[in-house]
């Protein structure tokens, strides 16, 4: 069982260093961040000074959900698998192809290696964000519940960057797409602004899209907003959405491989 | 000079229309952008009544000037933003050799830019002028005209700064990356709801305020500017845009005079 994982580590292994050598988009990342958490500061901060707590969100509740959810961002707002879209440019799937292992495997293996890294990030994010706004810290439990939430949102977010790059099978530039969909994913993700405060029309409609499941159900834990007895409830939804997502994904996957002779490389 | 210049957009247009597809999909990459962010304003102030005194039209009032300066900007001058690249691949050498000012040579390569991100803040400026019932008369289509002029040389003279110091630094990405982002976040709220460092530095450090803060307060007829400065500094913009154009060509002469490439 192990020996059959062992390429797969090393795959991960291997992304790990490979991102580690972009050393200046670490320090932009966490410089970025910075910044973006004192916008966030000042911007709740001037909001809440002429309004008490709209749906009963204080103020230190929000910031800490903005703060959480910038620190989320650092995992998921990396696409896991634009190796694929760059090995469909350069043509070196089909050689992948040819391997002994299976490639989606592969490209998640290679994908969950960055995010590894990126997540080691948040160390030094947290620490700077600290300095600049207070963050709640949740009992154990909760933080149990946010983090096994996160997990569930982060293959959420692996299942529509997949489906996404494998769209590249078919139209090879998927780059401006990737961008929207990161965007849309923070908007209606509830990553800018908690859902709780969209009109009602507005939060019954994107209650039925998955972004919710990436930032706001595991936010939403995180401050107390979704108590222990809403948990199955909401992490069921997010497991609903990992399925549909898994299969779309894997219809799409399965028709673009077929594909490959096709385009040539 | 001006027949090289309608070549440059002659080429432009051609290109764009060959990549059809690609065209559509930064259109639609356009849209989303700025449609997410005025989304997420328009959320915040749907829940809250205003921002120190901004309610949702006057904020989009704001984002319209800026978004219409920048993308007229981007439209144009696009390829001063591409120098350091041009100075790392020893492309920027060749500039130097031909009997036209480098600036106006940058300026006027092909970029392949269609102008569908300043049709576009063109379109969001007048629903924001609609929305706020300003009165339009000749005086005030001529002032916002002026004002996201200025607007525009602020944003070409940092983007010229930025690109001038490559040639000591070859790598500036860090650097635009940081700029841009102050730029595109901290203009999108009143200056007043930053603290009084950040607000000093945003109206005369790099004077993002004078591209849309001030002149909109101005236009909105506010009473306070955050920095208890007269309200009529919004309509110096066009005089800040032309100053800081001025001091950064200063500093790009300085540098290409010192610059000895890159070691191509």
């Amino acid at each position: 069982m192990f020996a059959a994982l062992e390429p797969y580590i090393q795959f991960a292994l291997k992304a790990m260093a490979r991102e580690a050598t972009y050393r200046f988009e670490v320090f932009t990342s966490i410089g970025s961040l910075a910044v973006r958490v004192y916008l966030l500061r000042v911007v709740w901060v001037a909001l809440y000074a002429h309004n008490a707590a709209p749906d009963g969100v204080l103020l230190h509740q929000i910031i800490t959900y903005s703060a959480v959810a910038l620190l989320m961002g650092l995992i998921l707002d990396i696409d896991q698998t634009s190796l694929l879209h760059d090995k469909l440019h350069d043509g070196s799937i089909v050689v992948d192809f040819m391997k002994p292992i299976s490639v989606p495997l592969y490209l998640f293996a290679d994908g969950t290696g960055e995010v590894l890294f990126h997540g080691a990030l948040i160390v030094p994010s947290l620490a700077i964000a600290l300095l600049i706004v207070h963050i709640d810290v949740p009992s154990a439990a909760v933080f149990g519940a946010f983090a096994l939430s996160f997990l569930l949102g982060y293959l959420v977010g692996f299942c529509l960057n997949f489906t996404l790059n494998c769209i590249a099978f078919w139209t090879l530039e998927i780059s401006a797409v990737q961008l929207m969909l990161t965007w849309v994913t923070d908007l209606l993700g509830g990553g800018i602004v908690p859902l709780l405060f969209f009109p009602a029309g507005f939060q019954q409609a994107i209650a039925s899209l998955p972004f919710a499941s990436m930032y706001s159900t595991p936010l939403l834990i995180y401050i107390g907003k979704i108590t222990p007895d809403h948990y199955l409830q909401a992490m069921g939804l997010q497991v609903f959405w990992i399925a549909v997502l898994g299969v779309i994904a894997t219809i799409i996957w399965r028709a673009g491989a077929r594909r490959v002779v096709v385009q040539g490389g | 000079m001006r027949d090289v210049y309608a070549q440059y957009w002659r080429i432009n247009l051609l290109t764009t229309l060959e990549y059809r597809t690609n065209f559509l999909l930064w259109f639609g990459f356009t849209i989303v952008y700025h449609g997410t962010a005025i989304a997420a304003l328009w959320v915040m102030l749907t829940t809250f009544p205003s921002m120190n005194g901004w309610d949702f039209r006057n904020m989009a009032f704001l984002y319209a000037l800026w978004m219409v300066a920048h993308a007229l900007n981007a439209t144009f001058f696009s390829t001063v933003g591409e120098i350091p690249q041009w100075i790392r691949d020893g492309e920027f050498d060749r500039l130097l050799v031909r009997p036209l000012d480098e600036l106006f040579q940058v300026i006027s390569t092909p970029g392949a830019i269609f102008p569908d991100e300043l049709l576009l803040a063109l379109a969001v400026l007048v629903a924001a002028v609609a929305a706020n019932h300003l009165a339009v008369t000749a005086g005030f289509v001529v002032l916002v005209a002026l004002v996201v002029t200025g607007g525009a040389l602020i944003d070409l003279s940092i983007a010229l700064l930025i690109s001038t110091a490559a040639f000591w630094f070859v790598q500036v990405d860090a650097l635009r990356w940081i700029v841009l982002q102050l730029e595109q976040e901290f203009t999108r709220y009143p200056l007043s709801i930053y603290s009084r460092g950040v607000r000093l530095l945003l109206a005369f450090v790099i004077p993002f305020g004078f591209m849309n803060y001030f002149p909109a307060s101005f236009l909105l007829h506010k009473t306070d500017n955050g920095l208890g400065l007269p309200m009529a500094v919004g309509v110096l913009t066009p005089l800040v845009g032309i100053v800081f154009l001025v001091v950064a060509y200063a500093f790009w002469r300085f540098g290409l005079q010192r610059y000895q490439g890159v070691g191509h």
